[in-house]
C-alpha cells in the first residue's frame, strides 16, 4: 500500500499511508480509537475507495473481483447474517469463488472446531453471547483460508483463557497456510503474540513502526497457549 | 391515575366505540338466516373468486414493480431520486377516483399507449385486465414505499460482508439482503394485498361495474346497494372486513414469529 489516503464526508481519516507486507508475514495495527485502524483494514478488504494505490500480489485492491480476492475479513461488528445459524452463515462463505471443488461439511467442522465454536453450529446469532459470536464470525472468516486474513479487534470479548487459546490456534493456522494477516487490536500482548510487526497509527497517520517481541520465537508461541490446541486444523 | 392520562384516554376510547358501532352495526344487520343466504348465493361467490384471483395477480405484478424499485431507491443515490419517491407516494395519495380517471384517458384509444395496445389486440378497458391494472397502480406504491422502508433500515455493512465472503451483488441480494428484509416485506405484502383487495375507485373508472363479469366485492358492495339489494351488500362488506382482519392477525403474527428472541443460559467451554 502507497500513499493511502481516505476521506469522509467531514475530515480526512488517512493521511499518506505507506507499508508493504510479505506473504505469510502478519502485522498488527494499534492506535487509539479514531486513528483509523478499522478504516485502513476497509480500504485493504476493498469496502472503500481511496486515493493511493491498494495491491495484493501486484493487482490493484479496487479492481479485484470479490471472490477471486482471497480476501478473508471480520468486522468489529462482525455481521453475522441474523436469518441463518453459525453452520449455514460459514455455508455461504464457502458457495461462491473457492476455485476447486471441496467439502463444505468438513470445512465447516474444521473452521469450527478451530474457533471453537462446534457446539454454536446450529444457533442463530441472535442466541449467542458476544463472545460466541466473535467465535462464530471468526470460523466463517477462516473457513475460505484466504490469502489475505484482515481482523478487527477479533478477540474483543472473549475471556481471557478462550482468547489465547484462539490466539495460538489462529497463529497456527496462519503460519501452517502462509497465511498473510493484518489485525487490529488494542492489546499489546495480543499484537505481540500475532504479529511479526506492529504498525502505530495516530491521527490517521503511520507513526511508529516496530518489529513484534514474539517475532520467530516458536517457544514463546507455545508457552503463551493455556489449553492444550485443537487436533483440527485446515 | 394521571390525569392527562385519562384526559388523551377519552379521544381514544370515543373513537374506539366508533369502530365498534360500525363493526357491530354491519354484523348484526342481518339475521344468521339472511346472511348465510346471501354469502351461498352465486354473485357473492363469483365476487369472491374474482376478488381473490384478481388482487393475487395484482399481489405478484407489483411485487415485481415494487420491490426492485424499493431496492434502487434505498441503496442508491442518483439525480432525480426525490422526484422518483414523490411519483411512488402519488397514487397513495390520490384520490382512486382521480387515479382511475388518469388510467382510463393514459389507456384510451386517443392516447399513443392506449392506440398501441389496442393495436397489438390487447384490449384493457372495461374487461377484467383493468381491474388487476388497477389494483396493481395502488398496490405497488404501497408495496415499494414499504420495502423501501426497510432496506433503508438495514445495515449495508452485512452487503459488504457478504461480498466479501465471495457473493455478487444478485446473490448478496437474494441469499442476504431479501431474507434479512423478510419481516418489513411480509408487512407490505400484507399492505399492499389488502389495499389490492379493497379497490374501488380506480376499478370503477376503468374496468366499470358489471354483474357476473366485472365484480369484485367492493364492486358488488357499490352494485347492490345501489339497487337496493342490502343482504348481498352486507354479505360481501362482512366478507372484506373478514379479509382484512385476517389480514391483520398475518402481520402481526409475523411481528410476534419475528420478535420472539430465545435467550439461552450461556455456557463457555474450553
Amino acid at each position: 500500500m502507497s500513499n493511502i489516503q481516505f476521506e469522509s464526508v467531514q475530515c480526512r481519516l488517512l493521511k499518506n499511508i505507506s507499508f508493504s507486507i510479505e506473504q505469510g508475514e502478519s502485522v498488527a495495527l494499534m492506535g487509539p480509537s479514531g486513528s483509523g485502524k478499522s478504516t485502513l483494514l476497509k480500504v485493504a478488504a476493498g469496502l472503500l475507495a481511496y486515493k493511493g494505490r491498494a495491491q495484493i500480489g501486484g493487482a490493484s485492491i479496487d479492481k479485484l473481483p470479490r471472490h477471486k480476492a482471497g480476501i478473508g475479513y471480520l468486522s468489529q461488528d462482525l455481521h453475522l447474517f441474523p436469518h441463518l445459524n453459525v453452520e449455514n452463515n460459514i455455508r455461504l462463505a464457502l458457495l461462491f469463488g473457492m476455485g476447486r471443488k471441496i467439502s463444505c461439511s468438513d470445512r465447516i467442522a474444521q473452521s469450527l472446531a478451530l474457533a471453537r465454536a462446534t457446539h454454536l453450529a446450529k444457533l442463530k446469532p441472535a442466541e449467542l453471547s458476544g463472545g460466541e459470536r466473535q467465535r462464530a464470525a471468526l470460523a466463517r472468516t477462516i473457513a475460505r483460508q484466504p490469502n489475505l486474513l484482515l481482523l478487527d479487534e477479533p478477540f474483543s470479548s472473549l475471556d481471557a483463557v478462550n482468547k489465547k487459546d484462539l490466539w495460538f490456534e489462529l497463529k497456527q493456522l496462519q503460519t501452517a497456510h502462509c497465511m498473510t494477516m493484518i489485525v487490529v487490536s488494542h492489546d499489546i500482548e495480543e499484537a505481540s503474540f500475532l504479529a511479526d510487526r506492529i504498525l502505530y497509527l495516530r491521527g490517521g497517520e503511520l507513526t511508529v513502526e516496530q518489529a513484534s517481541r514474539y517475532r520467530n520465537s516458536a517457544n514463546e508461541i507455545q508457552s503463551l497457549a493455556v489449553s492444550q490446541p485443537s487436533n483440527y486444523y485446515i | 391515575m394521571p390525569a392527562m392520562f385519562i384526559a388523551f384516554l377519552f379521544p381514544l376510547v370515543l373513537f374506539s366505540s366508533v369502530i365498534i358501532g360500525a363493526v357491530a352495526s354491519l354484523l348484526f344487520y342481518l339475521s344468521p338466516n339472511e346472511l348465510l343466504q346471501a354469502f351461498t348465493s352465486a354473485e357473492t361467490w363469483f365476487a369472491l373468486r374474482l376478488t381473490l384471483s384478481s388482487s393475487l395477480i395484482s399481489l405478484i405484478a407489483s411485487l415485481f414493480l415494487g420491490i426492485p424499485s424499493a431496492y434502487v431507491l434505498a441503496r442508491y443515490r442518483f439525480a432525480g431520486k426525490v422526484v422518483l419517491e414523490t411519483l411512488l407516494d402519488l397514487p397513495m395519495v390520490t384520490p382512486p377516483l382521480v387515479a382511475g380517471l388518469g388510467l382510463l384517458f393514459l389507456l384510451g384509444r386517443n392516447n399513443p399507449v392506449g392506440h398501441t395496445l389496442n393495436n397489438l389486440g390487447v384490449e384493457v378497458l372495461f374487461t377484467p385486465l383493468a381491474i388487476i391494472v388497477a389494483q396493481t397502480y395502488v398496490a405497488t406504491s404501497v408495496i415499494a414505499r414499504s420495502a423501501q422502508a426497510t432496506f433503508s433500515q438495514q445495515d449495508t455493512e452485512y452487503r459488504h460482508m457478504a461480498m466479501t465472503l465471495g457473493l455478487s451483488s444478485g446473490w448478496t441480494f437474494i441469499l442476504v439482503e431479501l431474507p434479512m428484509a423478510a419481516k418489513g416485506l411480509v408487512a407490505a405484502i400484507i399492505l399492499g394485498w389488502a389495499r389490492a383487495l379493497g379497490e374501488f375507485g380506480a376499478t370503477l373508472m376503468i374496468a366499470g361495474a358489471t354483474r357476473m363479469y366485472i365484480e369484485t366485492l367492493p364492486v358488488a358492495v357499490y352494485l347492490s346497494i345501489s339497487s337496493g339489494e342490502s343482504e348481498l351488500a352486507v354479505a360481501c362488506a362482512v366478507i372484506l372486513l373478514a379479509l382484512a382482519f385476517l389480514l391483520l392477525i398475518g402481520i402481526r403474527l409475523v411481528n410476534t414469529a419475528y420478535s420472539t428472541v430465545r435467550i439461552r443460559h450461556v455456557e463457555y467451554s474450553v
